[in-house]
């Protein structure tokens, strides 16, 4: 089932989501990532997929709108422990050439 | 000043008079009838918002009235009070086990009568606007079911008519929305010389928006195809008009392609859609190697000038094509297992030549795979076949 957290670290916000991300899950998904921008305003926002067992493309929409929001508050969005199924995903559709992404949530918030 | 219809009902003719006075003083049009049966025939001429009825009367007794009112359907919502000469709990349950709204005891006093009447009428208004609320809201829900199939039904013309046919090709497709209308969306135009300019695309999310995107989608993809150039341009360029055109978390995975039979040749390019399958000689039917194009590329309307990659494939005399969306292959067992691309390359292996049974067998199969559950995202598959 579908869960997610949100943590503070000394320079960034780390959101780590778990279960089936689609378009059941993406309006609840949103609030929690613009919520954590807003009120953060993290440098690094720090997304850990680790517990992510499929995404589909409405999942997807909502990462691009978060590097986007990110962006606009000059921050940055990485994105870690990606699944196998998960990276397929993102392999088809480029998107591992339009985030960044890190294989664990370490490598992550050090790759600031 | 009318604050609405009281009905009283008792057989002694001086509480009737009491009654009545009060509530017209009140403001109240007062009606009034010595037992039941008499009621009902007043009822006939003007139906009153509330009912002030003795239990214990001639012909027809408080309670049997009671229940012929709360059994008709006509009359059910009528505010009915009973007014009983027995002041016991039990026989106050058994009054509203009737069906009657409230109970007044026997000898009362007119002030509380009235209390109690104002009380009722409170509630009825709540009843009325919440009735009216209702119908609202039905009539709401009615006229958004009836533009909702209107646009459907749109949608469908939208897609290539059936069965469809252009020289040297035949194709089919299955469009299975999960909303009634959805994100899916293909067509096929003539392009060059007696070639195929095709596009299969999903866009994000469901329902009304993404309707309206798959609209845009196929619209952009045929002013690219009128301008000319190459499937890569034609990417290029739909990825333009969707990300100028759409919110950020919108955009479309599609498949374009140009099938040249001269050449024996497609030229495509894969926008993070998920990859067709060639089956060489699989217009023929039976045992066949189904093969996985390849290539990756962005989703259409992500942000502008992304580089896309274009991709060839022999596709022959013969060859057959298997389109499809990822609700086609994103269902899930009991068990977790997904059909998956894996899945779907297996079913392929042994296809029926006509291409309106291929199709049928694969969303039969996939849905098999998904007993109980139906579909829970839009499904669209196309089979394309170049015949010899």
């Amino acid at each position: 089932m579908f869960n997610h957290q949100t943590r503070q670290e000394a320079n960034a916000s780390v959101v780590t989501i778990q279960g089936k991300v689609n378009f059941e899950v993406t309006a609840q998904l949103r609030d929690v990532i613009r919520d954590t921008v807003t009120t953060q305003q993290p440098k690094l926002l720090v997304i850990n997929l680790e517990g992510v067992s499929f995404i589909d493309s409405s999942g997807l929409g909502l990462l691009v709108a978060a590097r986007n929001s990110v962006d606009k508050n000059n921050g940055k969005l990485h994105l870690c422990g990606l699944p196998p199924q998960v990276k397929k995903t993102f392999d088809q559709t480029n998107l591992t050439n339009y985030f960044s992404i890190f294989a664990t949530e370490q490598d992550a918030l050090r790759g600031a | 000043m009318n604050k609405g219809v009281v009905l009283v009902v008792d057989d002694e003719a001086q509480i009737r008079d009491i009654l009545g006075f009060y509530l017209k003083r009140a403001g109240y049009q007062v009606l009034a009838a010595e037992n039941g049966a008499k009621a009902l025939e007043v009822m006939g001429k003007v139906q009153p918002d509330l009912i002030l009825s003795d239990l214990r009367m001639p012909e027809m007794a408080g309670d049997e009235f009671c229940r012929i009112i709360k059994g008709a359907p006509a009359t059910r919502d009528i505010y009915f009070v009973l007014v009983s000469a027995m002041d016991g709990t039990a026989s106050k349950i058994g009054g509203l086990n009737l069906g009657a709204d409230d109970m007044i005891a026997k000898p009362f006093h007119a002030q509380e009568v009235m209390a109690r009447v104002e009380s009722a009428f409170r509630i009825i208004a709540m009843q009325k606007e919440i009735k009216r609320q209702n119908q609202k809201l039905t009539r709401f829900q009615e006229r958004m079911n009836a533009e909702l199939e209107l646009a459907a039904r749109l949608q469908i013309g939208l897609l290539p008519a059936l069965p469809g046919a252009a020289p040297r090709f035949r194709y089919t497709h299955r469009y299975l929305p999960a909303e009634g209308i959805g994100g899916d969306i293909y067509t096929i135009l003539p392009s060059g010389e007696g070639g195929l300019a095709l596009m299969i695309a999903d866009v994000s999310g469901h329902g009304v928006t993404a309707a309206l995107i798959s609209a845009m989608v196929k619209t952009s993809f045929e002013s690219q195809v009128r301008l000319g150039g190459s499937p890569l341009d034609w990417a290029q360029g739909m990825n333009r008009d969707l990300a100028r055109n759409t919110l950020a978390e919108q955009f479309a995975t599609a498949f374009l392609a140009r099938i040249d039979p001269v050449g024996d040749e497609m030229q495509y390019v894969a926008a993070g859609h998920d990859a067709p399958f060639r089956i060489p000689h699989g217009a023929k039917g039976g045992l066949r190697h189904p093969l996985v194009l390849s290539g990756h590329g962005f989703m259409l309307g992500l942000e502008e000038d992304l580089p896309f990659e274009a991709k060839k494939s022999p596709f022959e005399a013969g060859d057959r094509l298997v389109l499809f969306t990822d609700g086609l292959v994103e269902v899930e067992r009991e068990d977790r297992c997904l059909l998956g691309e894996e899945g779907l390359l297996r079913l392929c292996a042994e296809l029926p030549a006509d291409e309106d049974e291929a199709a049928d067998y694969l969303v039969a199969q996939a849905k098999v795979f998904n007993h109980p559950v139906p579909f829970g995202d839009d499904v669209t598959l196309v089979i394309l076949d170049r015949i010899e």
